[in-house]
Order: structure tokens, then C-alpha cells, then sequence
């Protein structure tokens, strides 16, 4: 098992925090009474699969050596940084500010890959002085 | 230096301790960035109510739907026959009088959003006006509306409300009431709304001729004339509406204000009383294992305040990071869910301008690393005072 330090484990949780928490604390509005969905929807489903794979990623880290696991956190940070830019920007929300996608679905989006992104490349960097 | 390395050679303690302080700094600036936004946004309503009296028709304030709409901004409509409003209007001590229509869009194919829809007179209104003038300075012709801050809606863009296309002429500013998720309009293009509601059925007051009603009306009181004497003459004079003091209608949202706002402050000061305890137990306790460490550097040298010196050093250090982490935290937690926030308290909730919360984050960091230092010089005083013959030896002295 190679050496886990205290990066390889935040991304870790906070890969896991961003797939589970989009589904099931800060998620975006609901079913429509049609049974149709709204276009927020879509964006929390975008979160979530694009998550999952931050998810897998940052545990396969666990068995890479130093260098690959410095290369594939900036890769991790990269995504997130778009990740971030799903909800609102890529996919449009809700009309209004105070429902649900708005008020707690991208502000929370926004933190946690924010999160990623600053571990990832403080990660890349400790990795790149250690070769 | 010394205190830096002591520091990150016991990464679990030190993790400890900045997590200690992190909390105290974000109770303290989450608590208080609450509170101020609390009392921030009643002012903000206050001021966006703006008249003295506000008259409804009496079904409208039995069934607590001014409340809704005003205090809750919650979407909704009544109206009354013009006719009253003429009746008011020639009643003694009316300073400014104006008249304002409610409509509610649906949530439905017809409309782009569901939204207070606020129509206004642009001649006689005081209330709305003033604050409109802020974005926008030009005069809102029909088929324009203007957006509060919480509609994703831009000048320039088109919304649909019961099948009329309307232009965003502006977008207001925050303020933290219900005018973020309200649509203003003039006179003309609210009527036309409301006769394209009725036209679909899809309007409670289904036998309503728009020419013919108002929703409310908004009064100032004359120079000389009580605000209580006015109101009361129109409650005797006028059947069939309610005046309601605007004071009287927030002096509910002030008292639950008053009490969340109490509430926030005794769990500060309980989260303060128990972290400065664990603060001063976890200094006592780390010194107390470091005594033979302290011990040798006595020996080699370091004079009492030095030892002093270094647990201080220590506890700062702890301090900076902890305060720092936190109110950043606390600020981010704020700031980004403000919305949220406001939702779920149920009360007007605006934050602070930039200048006045950078002030309070940094007697945040401030207040932490006093409480910190307070914490560990008692420690400081202690190891300075050890008995470097006798911990040597063995003994706990």
C-alpha cells in the first residue's frame, strides 16, 4: 500500500461529500405536480455523475505513487473547477433566486469544488517538490 | 522558530486546538453577521413599507393575506371597489395618497414565473418610487415592469404573465424583503394583466372590472393629524376596508426578532464559556506533558520568560490559524446561503455592507486570539515558575 497522506484523504471525503450531498442534502428543486422535472434537475444530475467519477478518482490515488498521484489531483482540480460551473452557468436554473437550486444547491456546489480544487493543486504542488 | 516546530510536531494537538478556535471565531462571526442581518432587514422593510397607513379590504386582513404577501412575500391578490379609495381620499388629516394592485402570476404555462405582481400609480406613489429611482430613473411606460433582486431576470429580457409579454425595463437592488421577489409595474399594463387573468379564469375575483378596483392604499399622514386619529376615522367612515398602522404590522417580525436575536446571543456566550474551559484545559493539559521539555530547556539555557515566551508563541499561533479558519468560514457560510437563510428564518434578513462585515471578521480574529492568549498565559505562568531540580529528578512538582 503506497504512503496516504493528509491530502489524499480530503479528497477523498470531499469527492464523497460532493456526490452523496448533491443528492441528498443539498439538492435542487423538486418534481414539478406534472411529474415533469425542472431544468435544475439535470444540473444536479450533471454534479452527481461528473462527482462520481472525482469520487473514483481520488480512491484509485491511494495506489499510485507520488508523481501520478500529484498528476491525477490537478487533473481532479480541474474538473471540479468546472464542476462548479454547472449548475447556473452551463445549465441555467430556476427563475428565482430564492428557490431551492439557487439558494442551496450551487452555493454548496461552488464550496465543496472550490474545496477539490485548492487540495488538488496544494497536492500537485507538495508532489511536484517531493520529485 | 521553537513554537512553529513544537507546533507541527504534534500535528493532532495543534489540529486540536485550531479547531477549538475556529469554532469560538465562527460562532462569534456567524452569530453576530446574523443578528446584524436580522436587524439590517427590518430596517430595510421598514423603510420599504414606508407609509403610515395602509388600507386593504377588510376580508384581506382577517385572512392574514397582507401579512402573507407583505411580511412573508408569499404571492397573492385582493382588491376593493375604487369607490373607497375616493371615499379616503376625501377624508381629513391624508397627507400623500396612493393606490397599489396586487396580482399574483401563475405557476403555469401563461406565466414565465410565479410572482407578486405590484402595480403602482407613478404619479402619487411614495413608496415604491424612491427606492426605484435607485436603478432606474427612467418612467415605466406599459408593458414594462421592473424585477426585485431575486428574479433571474435582466434588463432587456421578456417574461410572460398570463400570455401579455412584458419587457424588464430595470432590476432592483437587494433589500432584503419582499420586494427582492416581487415584479412592479405601472398602472396600465397591471390592469391589462388583470383583465388577461380574468379573460382565462384564472383569477379569484372572477366578476372584477380592473378599471373599477384597487388592492390597497397607502397613506401619509397630514402635518397636525395622529397617525391613530386618521386611522381610526377611516375604519369608522369607510366600510367594508381595514386601516392598519405599517408600525403594528412589523411590531410582531420586531419582537421575533428581538427574541431570535436573544437566543443567538446566550448560545455565543455558551459556546464562549465552554471553548475558553476546554481552551484553558488543553493548554494546562499540553504543558503539563511537556514539563521535563520545559525542563531540559531551563537547563540548557532559556530563561523563565523564555518558557513563557514559547507557550505563548504556541497559543498564538494556534490562535491566528484557528481565527482565521473560522471566520472565513463563518463569512463563506453566511455569504453564500444568505438566501437560504433568510428563507428558512422566515423573517427579513439583509447582510451588512462589505466595509461593516470586514470590520466585524477582524474583531472576530481579534477577540480569539485575546481569548486564546488569556487561556494560555495562565499555563505561560505556570511552566515560567517549574522547579527544574525537581521534575528532573522525577518528581510532578
Amino acid at each position: 500500500m503506497k504512503k496516504i497522506n493528509i491530502t489524499d484523504i480530503c479528497l477523498l471525503i470531499l469527492s464523497a461529500a460532493l456526490c452523496l450531498g448533491v443528492k441528498l442534502l443539498f439538492h435542487a428543486c423538486g418534481m414539478k405536480e406534472d411529474g415533469s422535472w425542472m431544468n435544475c434537475h439535470w444540473a444536479e444530475q450533471a454534479v452527481f455523475a461528473v462527482s462520481i467519477g472525482l469520487t473514483v478518482t481520488a480512491g484509485l490515488r491511494l495506489l499510485l505513487n507520488r508523481q501520478a498521484k500529484a498528476g491525477a489531483a490537478l487533473a481532479m482540480s480541474v474538473i471540479a473547477v468546472m464542476t462548479a460551473l454547472l449548475p447556473g452557468v452551463f445549465v441555467r436554473l430556476c427563475m428565482m433566486d430564492t428557490m431551492r437550486c439557487h439558494a442551496v444547491m450551487r452555493p454548496a456546489v461552488i464550496i465543496l469544488c472550490a474545496l477539490i480544487a485548492v487540495t488538488g493543486i496544494a497536492d500537485a504542488v507538495t508532489g511536484r517538490k517531493e520529485a | 522558530m521553537l513554537a512553529y516546530r513544537n507546533c507541527k510536531g504534534k500535528p493532532l494537538r495543534t489540529a486540536v486546538l485550531i479547531l477549538l478556535t475556529a469554532l469560538l471565531s465562527l460562532t462569534v462571526c456567524g452569530g453576530t453577521l446574523l443578528v446584524s442581518g436580522l436587524q439590517k432587514g427590518l430596517g430595510s422593510l421598514e423603510a420599504r413599507l414606508g407609509a403610515d397607513i395602509m388600507v386593504v379590504p377588510y376580508e384581506a386582513k382577517t385572512k392574514s393575506n397582507l401579512e402573507s404577501i407583505v411580511l412573508q412575500g408569499n404571492p397573492g391578490y385582493f382588491y376593493m371597489e375604487k369607490s373607497r379609495y375616493e371615499k379616503i381620499a376625501s377624508l381629513d388629516g391624508i397627507g400623500q395618497i396612493s393606490v397599489q394592485f396586487y396580482l399574483a402570476s401563475a405557476s403555469a404555462g401563461c406565466c414565465s414565473i410565479p410572482v407578486q405582481i405590484i402595480g403602482f400609480d407613478p404619479e402619487t406613489d411614495f413608496t415604491v418610487l424612491p427606492w426605484l429611482r435607485r436603478s432606474y430613473s427612467g418612467s415605466l411606460q406599459t408593458g414594462e415592469i421592473v424585477v426585485g433582486n431575486d428574479l433571474n431576470a435582466f434588463p432587456g429580457d421578456t417574461l410572460t404573465f398570463y400570455g401579455i409579454p412584458c419587457t424588464v425595463a430595470a432590476k432592483l437592488d437587494k433589500t432584503g424583503t419582499y420586494y427582492d421577489s416581487a415584479v412592479f409595474t405601472n398602472i396600465e399594463t397591471i390592469q391589462s394583466l388583470i383583465q388577461s387573468s380574468l379573460d382565462r379564469g384564472m383569477n379569484d375575483f372572477a366578476k372584477t372590472d380592473p378599471q373599477k378596483v384597487v388592492s390597497t392604499v397607502l397613506i401619509n399622514v397630514a402635518e397636525g393629524y395622529s397617525i391613530e386619529e386618521v386611522m381610526n376615522d377611516i375604519n369608522i367612515h369607510v366600510k367594508k376596508v381595514k386601516a392598519v398602522q405599517t408600525k403594528e404590522m412589523i411590531s410582531g417580525i420586531s419582537r421575533s426578532l428581538k427574541g431570535t436575536s436573544d437566543v443567538i446571543g446566550v448560545l455565543i456566550a455558551a459556546v464562549w464559556i465552554l471553548g475558553l474551559v476546554i481552551l484553558l484545559l488543553a493548554f494546562t493539559m499540553s504543558v503539563n506533558a511537556r514539563k521535563r521539555e520545559f525542563a531540559v530547556l531551563r537547563v540548557i539555557g532559556a530563561s523563565q520568560g523564555k518558557l513563557a515566551s514559547i507557550v505563548m508563541q504556541e497559543a498564538l499561533l494556534c490562535g491566528i490559524c484557528g481565527a482565521v479558519t473560522g471566520t472565513a468560514a463563518g463569512l463563506l457560510g453566511m455569504t453564500a446561503f444568505r438566501t437560504a437563510i433568510g428563507e428558512v428564518i422566515g423573517l427579513p434578513f439583509l447582510l451588512p455592507p462589505a466595509g461593516q462585515t470586514a470590520v466585524l471578521a477582524l474583531l472576530s480574529v481579534a477577540a480569539v486570539m485575546l481569548a486564546g492568549a488569556a487561556a494560555a498565559s495562565v499555563s505561560a505562568y505556570r511552566i515560567s515558575r517549574i522547579d527544574t531540580a525537581l521534575i528532573l529528578r522525577g518528581d510532578n512538582g
